[in-house]
């Protein structure tokens, strides 16, 4: 609706007033509040002026932001109801930004206690917005009042605020759990819905407490479908948890399937959807949850046809057969009106779909591909991704759709995904890479997004020179360089200087080149030029490998600390990029997201980290720890958290492994889920195996209920490398004190010491090496014949394993390192493969392994390591042992 | 009665309102001041106030606006900030509160040299509240102990008051109302 009239608008030529604002002048403009008597017209919409700009991402200044914030408050004076509630979300959006901002408080408590209705929801919300952990005991009575007020938006109100507070004082909230529980018997679906939320937000962490709300509700049905949508999903996430019983044995299962004829079509619609999403769901459980898609899919609605429509087309890889069902239903939603379904409906066949039948379904797709938006052409090109992975034949048509798909119009997002589809067949089929290497190339020719030509040109220097024409791509690369912008002609150049590095009969040619472009108006094209033509004349060939062929591999956001932290602290020294952490690729075999995760309206949702962003995370955090300082080094690997206790059980302790150079540093997150007790003083006992050396111990001071709280281990690593892996045994230590439940107050001063025994925690190779992309490992193994490099080689058979598959995955597990040239993969039914691997070990030493496995009785195994040191490759060697 | 009757139809006060600022230490009863001022039904129980509140009331025909300031410390020199745009200040002192007495001194220099008050003619009423407590100093005691006498060029009255019960306040706010009806004719 809003959208429809918004285009219209657009017709009548009537346009936004507020498009060409600007912030100094709207600021000037909020002066007008400070004049009496107040203007209400005019201030509304001088305040609505400047929530528009804030909400297009215009930046206010701390001092900006609280001039303006005290002018606002000055607006209380106006009775003017409208503009009142302007007031509100201008305090809500200015409440992170300025300063000073519980100045209005009183103003608001008032408000929100007052007589005046419209006021009520809307002074809770700004209320909440500007108060801080602090303030949050004065204003408690009022908010457990309004949560059991008999006006539903003001309850509804203070429910969500409630839930958006537990992230600043979640203790306090805690103890609202009655009035939710008033608010939970509502006869309003949306209060009903709220108090649910925070009831189940309180309960989160304490898996029983969560269990006896979900029973309990269970059995007495709830008025509001929301509130029972939202216990679906509850009930999935403690079903995902409960092992691996049969879901048909589980009461909380037969819940979910109930739902399935609930009265509600949302109610129906979001049970349909938890069960193809359960992760232990069978055909059995799947067919009448599959039937009520079905059934949708034929609705007069849009929405459940959409729906319905989309969720299948999520399942279809997990469960294909059950979607096959619906295959008749889906054929006849390709006709669909409404092409968002019609385009759902055809990328799930393709899905499911025969070989024989991707001909008949792309031609379908192509005549309206030209009418959908953008992020359904997105959905059809992963559809092709898939199909690319699965008809490995079909690539040639499939490649063709691709490429008309790049001529025509499009946003970046939707080109990237196209690019990115083109490059992920061209790695994993050889035999499209010269077509796909051709199609980027025409791309790339007219192609008005400058992060992708350079995206591609990369890929055409990393892959061009190892086609049988090299020759034939130079031309397209060179004419960027006449063509484009700068950032463009760099990438350009650095491409062309693959080529110089690894085609010798092109070098010449490549030369000439090269001094062309360093006459560049740009320097830092000029720049490159000039650098890649030296190094390519010049005669030192380990040159030509390390700074061309060879990439960088430190991490960009540890790179850009380390170099500020020189800028800020001159010396005389030189700059030493050895002491920069390597990042480690991202890992490649992603499983596919979105399934089986179950995402509970919550408020506080974590992002996944990348490695290189993760790692650099805890080097901040290990450099704020003032006990630690001075950090040993640079932090060059953290392993993944290694669970030491069952997941249920009083204390949940987790341990990360942060790796120095000749350091170890353990960190053990500990969680305290017992309600009665606080903890004191706790430390973890290691018994350190041969030649480790503990150097200091950080203790964390206490932990009540609920938190998590990290206790330290600085150790250091034996000289001899190969008592490097070893076993530690670890007990937790502390002090326990009983305390109140309910107010977290311990009963005494008086603690007693206890210990919890932990599981052993191992130290393994694969936390002293981090995985190194090479992009040209040949090279790069050359390279190390000769320079100071220990070759050391062996034989073994593996015994426990049965197939190549599992022999390259363990191998990979157990050292820690980066296949190279996608060796990871395995060709179809071959009984020998090479896997060629490479690593940074600790202290910055390059390591590169090649094993060459072949299928017998077990899979025999001949390792050949490259390391700069006899001892890091017997390290190595033995690893495997 | 008569008399302002007739001088707030003279000045067309009648349509206009009035904006008065309300300073004071913390707990000298500013809050409750406003609160015996209100109309019945506007009335609430008094809290310590957070930042500022903005309160409505009529007296003799003609409406005031007040912002009720916090008197806390931290939020003392949010008041600076509405000095600019008000026509009159009421500063409310708690006469049994000697020990701070020095306190109010302080604040009120501060705001006597502030940039926004200095050249202007701003009427300040002063309550000294809590006549009722044992222990109160009398009105006259408390202005030379500020030494308010030597106020020159802004027109100042002191009443002693009971915020609770009311009494003394409307002295103060009809001696407040006639000084601001007398700035606006002159303008
Ligand atoms: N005995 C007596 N008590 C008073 C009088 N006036 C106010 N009080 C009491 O003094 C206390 C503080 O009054 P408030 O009106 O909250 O004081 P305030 O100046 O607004 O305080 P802040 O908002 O914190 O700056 C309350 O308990 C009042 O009941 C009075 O004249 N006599
Ligand atoms: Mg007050």
């Amino acid at each position: 609706m809003a959208f429809k009239r918004d285009k219209k608008e657009e017709e009548d030529g009537g346009g936004n007033i507020f498009l060409n604002l600007e912030k100094t002048s709207v600021l000037q403009e909020a002066r007008t509040f400070n004049e009496t008597p107040v203007n209400p017209r005019k201030c509304t919409i001088i305040l609505s002026k400047i929530l528009y700009l804030i909400n297009q991402g215009e930046q206010l200044g701390t001092t900006e932001a609280t001039e303006t914030f005290f002018a606002m408050t000055k607006l209380f004076q106006s009775r003017d109801v409208i503009l009142r509630r302007m007031v509100y979300l201008g305090i809500k959006e200015l409440s992170s930004l300025a300063e000073d901002v519980i100045i209005v408080t009183s103003s608001l408590t008032k408000d929100m206690t007052g007589k005046e209705d419209l006021y009520r929801a809307a002074a809770i919300r700004a209320l909440c917005s500007i108060t801080d952990g602090s303030m949050l005991q004065a204003i408690e009575r009022y908010m457990k009042q309004a949560i059991v007020d008999r006006n539903a938006a003001v309850s509804s109100a203070a429910l969500v605020s409630s839930l958006h507070m537990t992230r600043i004082a979640g203790d306090v909230v805690k103890r609202w759990v009655n009035e939710a529980q008033e608010a939970l018997i509502s006869d309003n679906v949306m209060v009903q819905y709220h108090a649910l939320g925070v009831l189940y937000h309180i309960r989160k962490s304490d898996r029983l407490a969560v269990t006896k709300l979900v029973t309990k509700l269970t059995r007495s049905p709830l008025k509001s479908p929301f509130a029972v949508c939202l216990l679906i999903r509850i009930v999935c996430k403690l079903l995902e948890e409960e092992g691996d019983v049969a879901l048909s044995e589980s009461p909380l299962f037969d819940f979910v399937e109930k739902c399935l004829r609930h009265k509600s079509e949302t109610v129906i619609y979001e049970a349909a959807h938890a069960v193809v999403n359960l992760r232990r769901t069978t055909p059995r459980e799947l067919a009448p949850a599959v039937s009520v898609l079905q059934l949708f899919c034929s609705s007069p609605k849009p929405a459940l046809r959409f729906a319905a429509v989309r969720t299948l087309n999520k399942v279809a890889m997990s469960h294909p057969a059950a979607v096959t069902a619906c295959n008749l239903d889906l054929e006849n939603l390709i006709s669909d009106s409404n092409r968002s379904i019609a385009t759902l409906a055809i990328t799930t066949l393709l899905k499911t779909g025969a070989e024989s039948s991707v001909d008949r379904l792309m031609k379908q797709i192509s005549t309206f591909v030209s009418e959908i938006s953008d992020e359904f052409k997105v959905v059809v090109v992963q559809a092709i991704r898939a199909l690319c992975l699965k008809f490995p034949r079909k690539h040639g048509v499939l490649m063709n759709f691709l490429s008309a798909m790049l001529r025509d119009e499009g946003g970046l997002e939707y080109k990237a995904s196209i690019a990115d589809t083109i490059i992920s067949i061209i790695e994993e089929n050889p035999d499209a890479k010269e077509t796909g290497l051709a199609h980027l190339c025409e791309f790339i020719e007219d192609c008005e997004h400058t992060s992708l030509a350079v995206r591609i040109l990369h890929l055409l220097g990393k892959e061009g020179p190892r086609t049988k024409q090299p020759s034939r791509y130079i031309r397209f690369i060179y004419n960027r360089v006449i063509l484009e912008s700068a950032v463009v002609r760099c990438a350009a150049v650095a491409a062309m200087a693959q080529f110089g590095a690894s085609c010798p009969d092109l070098l010449p040619n490549i030369l000439v080149l090269l001094a062309r472009c360093q006459m560049d108006c740009d320097d830092e094209t000029r720049d490159r030029a000039t650098f890649y033509y030296h190094i390519l004349s010049g005669d030192q060939p380990q040159f030509i490998y390390h700074y061309i062929v060879d990439h960088l591999q430190v991490s960009i956001p540890s790179l850009e600390r380390a170099l500020t932290q020189y800028v800020a602290n001159p010396t005389p020294e030189q700059f030493d990029i050895s002491t920069v952490p390597v990042s480690a690729p991202e890992p490649t075999n992603v499983p596919e997201k979105g399934h089986g995760t179950v995402d509970i309206a919550n408020p506080v949702a974590v992002q996944p980290e990348t490695p290189a962003k993760a790692a650099e995370s805890y080097a901040v955090k290990l450099a704020s720890i003032p006990e630690l300082a001075p950090l040993p080094g640079s932090l060059f690997r953290s392993s993944d958290p290694v669970q030491l206790t069952e997941s249920e059980t009083e204390y949940v302790v987790k341990c990360i492994k942060h790796c120095f150079s000749d350091h170890l540093i353990l960190q053990f997150n500990i969680l305290n889920t017992l309600s009665d007790t606080l903890l004191e003083s706790i430390g973890v006992t290691l018994e350190e195996p041969e030649g480790y050396e503990i150097l200091k111990e950080v203790a964390c001071p206490k932990l009540s209920c609920g938190e998590t709280g990290s206790v330290y281990v600085l150790l250091k690593f034996p000289e001899d490398l190969s008592l490097s892996v070893s076993t530690f045994g670890a007990t937790l230590k502390f002090v326990v004190k009983d305390c109140d439940p309910t107010t977290g107050e311990p009963d005494t001063d008086e603690g007693y010491h206890d210990t919890y025994m932990l599981e052993d925690l191992d130290v393994l190779l694969s936390d002293q090496v981090v995985r190194v992309m090479k992009g040209n490992w040949g090279a790069a193994w050359e390279q190390a014949e000769g320079e100071s490099f220990f070759e050391l080689e062996d034989t073994y058979v593996l015994t426990s394993v049965t197939s190549l598959e599992q022999a390259i995955q363990n191998i990979v597990v157990f050292l820690g390192m980066q296949p190279a040239e996608r060796t990871d993969r395995l060709p179809q039914g071959k009984s020998a493969h090479t896997l060629l691997l490479a690593g940074m070990f600790r202290g910055g030493h390059d390591v590169l392994v090649r094993a060459k496995l072949a299928l017998a009785e077990g899979v025999t195994m001949q390792i050949t390591v490259r390391a700069p040191s006899q001892e890091i490759a017997e390290l190595i060697t033995s690893a495997l042992g | 009665m008569g008399l302002l009757d007739k001088l707030s139809s003279l000045f067309r006060l009648k349509k206009r309102e009035v904006k008065v600022l309300v300073v004071g230490l913390n707990n000298s009863g500013k809050s409750t001041v406003l609160n015996h001022l209100k109309s019945d039904d506007d009335k609430i129980t008094v809290e310590p106030t957070v930042g500022l509140n903005v309160e409505k009331f009529k007296h003799n025909n003609v409406g005031f606006t007040a912002l009720d300031m916090s008197g806390q410390v931290r939020y003392r020199e949010v008041w600076e900030h509405y000095y600019s745009d008000c026509e009159g200040i009421i500063f409310v002192i708690d006469s049994s509160d000697r020990l701070r007495l020095a306190v109010v001194q302080e604040e009120l220099e501060l705001l006597l040299q502030h940039p926004d008050t200095v050249g202007k003619r701003l009427p300040i009423l002063f309550f000294a509240n809590k006549m009722d407590a044992r222990d109160a100093l009398s009105s006259v005691k408390i202005a030379s102990a500020l030494n308010l006498h030597r106020i020159i060029n802004k027109p100042w009255h002191i009443c002693a008051s009971n915020a609770v019960k009311g009494e003394g306040l409307d002295e103060g706010i009809e001696w407040l109302t006639q000084q601001i009806c007398e700035n606006i004719r002159k303008e």
